[in-house]
C-alpha cells in the first residue's frame, strides 16, 4: 500500500474525526508542552537575558549591562585558561576515544565468540557511577600509595604526580576520560558495524578486495558513515560537558591547570554568586556546543555516504 | 558467522589482545575492590599484591555501614530516578505518538522546539531554575531533585521517530472499531510503546544515577542527598585519609547499577544503542 | 580516642548550664549547626554533641558540613539569600567578618552578658577578640591553631640529622629539607601546606600586615610580601619540594616518605592517627625568618548564631556555650589538634594539663600562641573571594608560575581590584 493511501486510509474522514483528532494532539501534548515552556523554554531565555545583566544572587538590584559581562570575559585570566583547557582536554579525549572505540569495535566485531563479553567489560564505565570512578582513580594515580607509580618505581622510573602537578593534570584527567567514553562509542560502532550487510563484504571480497585494510576503506569506513558522525558528535558534545571529575578531584587546581568551563560557570554562578558573569560563560558553552554540532554536520556530512 | 574473514591476526591473537586490553580497563574495579578490603597500613605500604595479606578485611566497609546512612542514599538514588522516569514516560509518550501519528494544529512548531531542545545541554536552564527554587523553598527536596529532568526532549524525540515507525493498520483498525483517540493512546499505543520505553528507562536511569552537577547545587544537607553526592560528603570528611573506607563507599555506591548491568547486559546495551542510532 | 574526664569536672558542668534563662520549649528543639572542614572537626562536633545531649536533651543537633572554609562561608550567604540559614555557623576567623557586616550574625554580647562576667566562663578579652567585627561579638572561638611542623625523626636520623637539634630559621629548613631529598632515594624532604592563611604566616614572620592600620590600601605588596613569595618560591627548587596536594602529602608523610610536613596544628589528630605506629612521629615549632622574632597567624573557627527563629536561637545559644565551655573545648582540643579556646580550658588542672603532659606532640601550638597574630579579615563582601585569589596566587608562587616579584604584583592588582568591587 502506498504511503498516500496509507495516509488516507489512516485519515477519519469526517471532520469530527478530524476535530477529535485535533483535539486528542492538543490534550495529549499539552503537559509536555506545558512542562517544555516551564522547565527549558523560560530558564533558557532567562539565562541568556542574565549573561547581559549584573545579576547577582542576593542584590538588591539587577541593571543590564549589555556586553560589560563578555569583555570582562575577554580580559579574564582565568576564563581563557579554563575556555583553553576544555578546548584542550576536548582535542585530546574526542580523537582517542572515537578512535579508540572503532578499533576496540572492529576487533570485538570481527571474533567469533566472547563478544557479549567483552562489549560488557568495556562498557562497564558507562553505567559505573563517575564519581566513585574517579576517587578509584585518584587512588590508582596517587604519586606514593598508588599502584601506578608503584610499578613505575618498582621499574625504576619516577612517576609524576598525575593529579596534583600542573604540568600532568590536565592529561590525567584527559585519561579518565577517554577511560569513561570508549565503552559509549564502542556500543555505537558495534550496533553501526552489525548493520553492515554481510553480503557486501563477500561481494567486495569476490570483487578482488584481499586484505582487511582495503575492505575497511573501501567497504567499512563509508557505510560507517552515519554511525561515525554521530558518534563524533555525541563525544564532542560530551567532552564538553566535563564537570565531574575536576569537581571531585582537582577543583579546577592546581593553579587553573584543570579548570574547565563548566566548573568555572559553576563556580562563578554558585559559590561567588555573580549569576549575570555565570550567565554569560554559560552563553559561551552554549555557543560552543552549537558551534560544534554545526561544524559537524557540516565537514562530516559531505563525506558520509548514506548507502 | 558461520564463515571466516580473512584477516592479518588470528583469532587467538585478537583474543589475547582484547583481554589484556580489557584487564587494563578494569583496573580502576579491581583496585578499587581490592583497596577496600585492605587494612589502612597495607595501603599506606603501596603493595602491589591484588589480594589483601591474610585474606583482607571488611572493617573498611562495616566502617561505611556504620559512619553513612547507605540505604538512605540508595533509596533517595531510586526515588529520584524512579520519579523522573515516570514523569518523562507520561509526558513524553502520548507528546511522541502525538506528533508522530496525529494531525493537530502545531504539530511542526512542537517538533521544532523538540529539535531545538535537543540542542540546549541541561546546564543552560540550571541557574534560573536554581533561583526560581530557591524563591518558592524547593531547594533540598525531591522536588527540586526530579521536577527539571520530567520534560525530556530526547524521549519526544526518540518516540516520536519509534511512533513513525510503527504500521498505520493498528491505529487504523483501532479507529474503525469505534475507538475514541484517548482509548486509542491507552490500550493500542503504550503497550506498543513497550520495547522503546525500556530503552529509554535504561538510559535514562544511567543519567540521573550519575548525575552530580544539579544535585549538587539543588541538594545541602545529607537528607537529600544522591549517591553521587553521597560520595562527594564523605571525600571531604574522610578527606582521603581513610582510602580503604573511601573505596569501600565508592564500591557501594556504584554496585546496583553495576550488578544490574551484569545482569540485564544485552538490554542496557541495546538500550544506549537504539537509543542512540535512531536517526 | 575517647577523651577522659576528671568525674568531678562532669558533674558539676551539667548544673553550671542547666539554668536556663528563658523557658524552654517543650519537647525536643531541632538546630541546624553547619560547619567547615568536617576532616579536621568532625571528630571534635560528635563528641561534643555526645556529650551535650547528656547535659541538654531537649535539644537536638543535625549537622550540615562544607569541604573547607571558603565554601562555607559562600553556602550560608547564599543560603542568607535563600532563606535557608542553619541555626548556629562555625565560620573561619576571617571571613567571619562578613557576616558581622552583613547583619547574619547576630550579636552576642546581651546573651554573654545575660550570663554573667564572660572572663569566669574562660573567655578572655584576648578570645572574644578574635570573634569581634563591625561593632559586636559576631561568634563565639571554638577553636585556634597555628602553623607547626610535623616530623618524621627515623627519616631525619637516617638522613643524617638529628631531629632534637633542627635548625631554628627558614634557611636551616629549607638546606636540611634539600639534603634529605638528595641523600635518601625515593623520599622527600619537605611539603609545606600552601593557602592564604600560610601567607600571612609567613608575612607576620617577616613582620609584615595585609593591610593598612586605615585599611586605606593593601599593605603585602612591599619588601616583606617580596620576602614571602622568595621563600616560597625556593621550597620547590633550593628545597626540592614535590607537587602534593595536602592528602598526598599526608599520605606520603605517613608513607615514611616526607620528612617535614609543614601544616596547621589543626590536623594532629588526623596525623597521628594516619601514621600509626609507622614510625617515630614528632612536632616541632615554627621556623623563624633569620634575625626575626617568630610571627604566626592565628587559624581557627568560631560558632555564629544565626537563627531568626526566639526557640532555636535559645537552642543554638546553649550548644554554643556548651561546645566552647571548658569541658566543650577540652574535648575538642583533645579530638583534633586545635588549640581551646577557653583559658580555663587550657589553664586549669582539671581539664587539659594532664592531656598536655602526657602527649608532647600537642604542645608546640599551644607554646607558640603568644607569638601568633589574629588571621587578618579583609573588609567588604568579596573576602571570600579575596582570600581564594590569594590562595591561588600562592599556588603560582610554590609552583614557579612566573617570578615572584611578578606574582606577587599580581596578587596586589587582583586584591586591590576586588576590595574595589561592589559589594
Amino acid at each position: 500500500m502506498s504511503d498516500a493511501a496509507a495516509a488516507a486510509t489512516l485519515r477519519p474522514r469526517s471532520r469530527a474525526g478530524r476535530q477529535g483528532e485535533g483535539l486528542a494532539g492538543l490534550l495529549l501534548t499539552l503537559p509536555a508542552s506545558l512542562s517544555y515552556i516551564v522547565l527549558l523554554l523560560a530558564p533558557t531565555l532567562a539565562a541568556v537575558l542574565l549573561a547581559f545583566t549584573d545579576y547577582e544572587l542576593g542584590a538588591p538590584s539587577i541593571r543590564w549591562i549589555g556586553l560589560e559581562n563578555f569583555a570582562e570575559l575577554a580580559e579574564d585570566r582565568g576564563f581563557q585558561v579554563s575556555l583553553r583547557n576544555t578546548l584542550v582536554y576536548v582535542g585530546i579525549v574526542a580523537p582517542a576515544s572515537i578512535a579508540g572505540a572503532l578499533a576496540l569495535a572492529l576487533l570485538i566485531e570481527s571474533l567469533t565468540r566472547g563478544r557479549a563479553l567483552f562489549r560488557a567489560v568495556f562498557f562497564l564505565p558507562v553505567v559505573s557511577l563517575p564519581v566513585a570512578m574517579a576517587t578509584a582513580w585518584q587512588y590508582l594515580l596517587h604519586p606514593t600509595i598508588g599502584p601506578v607509580n608503584a610499578l613505575l618505581r618498582d621499574i625504576g622510573i619516577a612517576g609524576p604526580a598525575w593529579l596534583t602537578s600542573s604540568d600532568t593534570v590536565l592529561l590525567s584527567l584527559a585519561f579518565i576520560g577517554i577511560w569513561e567514553a570508549i565503552g559509549f562509542n564502542l556500543v555505537l560502532f558495534l550496533a553501526g558495524l552489525t548493520a553492515i550487510p554481510r553480503e557486501l563484504h563477500h561481494a567486495a571480497e569476490v570483487d578482488g578486495v584481499k586484505s582487511a585494510w582495503e575492505r575497511f576503506r573501501l567497504v567499512t569506513w563509508p557505510l560507517l558513515g552515519p554511525t561515525t558522525l554521530f558518534v563524533v558528535t555525541i563525544t564532542m558534545i560530551r567532552s564538553v560537558r566535563t564537570f565531574d571529575s575536576v569537581a571531585v578531584l582537582t577543583q579546577g587546581g592546581p593553579n587553573r591547570a584543570s579548570e574547565v568551563l563548566l566548573y568555572t560557570m559553576y563556580t562563578e554562578g554558585f559559590t561567588f554568586f555573580r549569576l549575570g558573569y555565570s550567565a554569560a560563560i554559560t552563553l559561551v558553552f552554549l555557543v560552543i556546543v552549537l558551534a560544534l554540532m554545526l561544524l559537524q554536520t557540516r565537514v562530516l556530512d559531505r563525506r558520509v555516504h548514506y548507502g | 558467522m558461520a564463515d571466516r574473514r580473512a584477516s592479518p591476526w588470528p583469532e587467538a591473537a585478537r583474543l589475547i589482545v582484547l583481554g589484556a586490553l580489557g584487564l587494563l580497563f578494569l583496573m580502576p574495579y579491581i583496585w578499587m575492590l581490592s583497596a577496600s578490603l585492605k587494612p589502612l597500613d597495607e595501603i599506606f605500604r603501596a603493595s602491589l599484591n591484588l589480594i589483601p595479606e591474610g585474606g583482607g578485611t571488611l572493617r573498611n566497609y562495616a566502617r561505611v555501614l556504620a559512619e553513612v546512612p547507605v540505604l538512605q542514599y540508595l533509596w533517595n538514588g531510586v526515588v529520584v530516578c524512579g520519579g523522573i522516569l515516570f514523569f518523562q514516560l507520561l509526558f513524553a509518550v502520548p507528546a511522541g505518538y502525538a506528533i508522530a501519528k496525529l494531525d493537530f494544529p502545531g504539530r511542526e512548531w512542537m517538533f521544532g522546539a523538540v529539535m531545538l531542545g535537543l540542542l540546549v545541554p541541561y546546564h543552560v536552564p540550571a541557574l534560573p531554575l536554581y533561583v526560581a527554587f530557591s524563591w518558592i523553598g524547593w531547594l533540598n527536596t525531591f522536588a527540586a531533585l526530579i521536577v527539571p529532568s520530567v520534560i525530556s526532549v530526547f524521549a519526544i524525540f526518540l518516540f516520536r521517530q519509534f511512533f513513525k515507525a510503527l504500521p498505520d493498520e493498528l491505529i487504523h483498525a483501532a479507529r474503525i472499531d469505534g475507538m475514541n483517540e484517548l482509548s486509542i493512546v491507552w490500550r493500542v499505543i503504550l503497550p506498543n510503546a513497550l520495547p522503546a520505553a525500556t530503552a529509554f528507562a535504561i538510559f535514562s536511569v544511567v543519567a540521573h544515577w550519575n548525575d552530580l552537577f544539579w544535585p549538587l547545587i539543588a541538594v545541602t544537607g545529607h537528607d537529600r542527598a544522591t549517591p553521587a553526592l553521597a560520595i562527594l560528603h564523605y571525600r571531604s570528611e574522610e578527606a582521603g585519609d581513610d582510602f580503604g573506607a573511601l573505596m569501600a563507599a565508592s564500591a557501594i555506591m556504584t554496585a546496583p547499577l553495576v550488578v544490574a548491568f551484569l545482569f540485564a547486559q544485552r538490554r542496557f546495551v541495546e538500550g544506549i544503542a537504539t537509543t542512540g542510532l535512531k536517526g | 580516642m575517647t577523651p577522659c574526664l576528671p568525674r568531678r569536672a562532669a558533674l558539676t558542668l551539667p548544673a553550671a548550664l542547666a539554668a536556663p534563662a528563658i523557658p524552654r520549649a517543650q519537647g525536643t528543639t531541632e538546630i541546624i549547626v553547619h560547619y567547615p572542614q568536617p576532616y579536621a572537626f568532625k571528630a571534635s562536633f560528635d563528641a561534643i554533641e555526645a556529650a551535650f545531649a547528656r547535659v541538654d536533651p531537649s535539644v537536638r543537633v543535625v549537622f550540615h558540613t562544607s569541604p573547607n572554609y571558603a565554601e562555607g562561608a559562600q553556602q550560608v550567604l547564599r543560603q542568607a539569600v535563600t532563606g535557608q540559614l542553619p541555626d548556629l555557623s562555625f565560620q573561619s576567623f576571617n571571613l567571619l567578618r562578613m557576616f558581622a557586616e552583613r547583619g547574619i550574625a547576630r550579636d552576642l554580647s546581651p546573651l554573654l552578658a545575660r550570663e554573667g562576667e564572660p572572663a569566669a566562663f574562660g573567655y578572655t578579652p584576648e578570645l572574644l577578640a578574635l570573634a569581634r567585627f563591625a561593632g559586636i561579638q559576631a561568634g563565639l572561638a571554638y577553636a585556634a591553631s597555628n602553623a607547626i611542623c610535623y616530623l618524621n625523626a627515623d627519616l631525619l636520623r637516617r638522613a643524617g640529622f638529628d631531629p632534637d637539634a633542627l635548625p631554628a630559621d627558614w634557611d636551616g629548613h629549607l638546606a636540611l629539607a634539600g639534603a634529605v631529598s638528595q641523600r635518601v632515594p625515593g623520599a622527600d624532604g619537605m611539603w609545606f601546606a600552601h593557602s592564604e592563611w600560610m601567607f600571612q604566616t609567613l608575612l607576620y614572620g617577616h613582620g609584615g600586615r595585609m593591610m593598612r592600620e586605615d585599611e586605606s590600601d593593601i599593605a603585602f605588596d612591599g619588601p616583606e610580601g617580596l620576602a614571602t613569595m622568595r621563600l616560597l618560591a625556593r621550597m620547590p627548587s633550593e628545597a626540592r619540594m614535590p607537587p602534593l596536594n595536602p592528602n598526598a602529602a599526608v599520605q606520603a608523610l605517613a608513607a615514611g616518605r616526607l620528612a617535614i610536613h609543614y601544616r596547621s596544628t589543626a590536623v594532629l589528630q588526623n596525623i597521628v592517627q594516619a601514621v600509626g605506629r609507622s614510625f617515630d612521629l614528632r612536632t616541632a615549632l615554627w621556623p623563624v625568618v633569620p634575625g626575626r622574632e617568630r610571627g604566626l597567624a592565628i587559624g581557627g573557627a568560631a560558632g555564629m548564631l544565626t537563627a531568626r527563629d526566639p526557640v532555636r536561637q535559645e537552642a543554638a545559644w546553649r550548644f554554643l556555650r556548651f561546645a566552647t565551655s571548658p569541658e566543650g573545648q577540652a574535648m575538642m582540643a583533645m579530638a583534633s589538634g586545635y588549640v581551646p579556646c577557653n583559658r580555663i580550658a587550657i589553664e586549669d588542672p582539671r581539664w587539659l594539663a594532664a592531656f598536655y603532659r602526657d602527649n608532647p606532640l600537642f604542645r608546640p601550638a599551644v607554646a607558640q600562641m603568644s607569638a601568633a597574630q589574629p588571621w587578618f579579615a579583609f573588609p567588604g563582601a568579596q573576602a571570600t573571594r579575596i582570600a581564594t585569589t590569594i590562595g591561588q596566587h600562592v599556588e603560582r608562587a610554590v609552583q614557579r608560575d612566573a617570578d615572584p616579584p611578578r606574582i606577587l604584583s599580581e596578587m596586589a592588582a587582583d586584591v586591590r581590584r576586588l576590595l574595589r568591587s561592589r559589594g
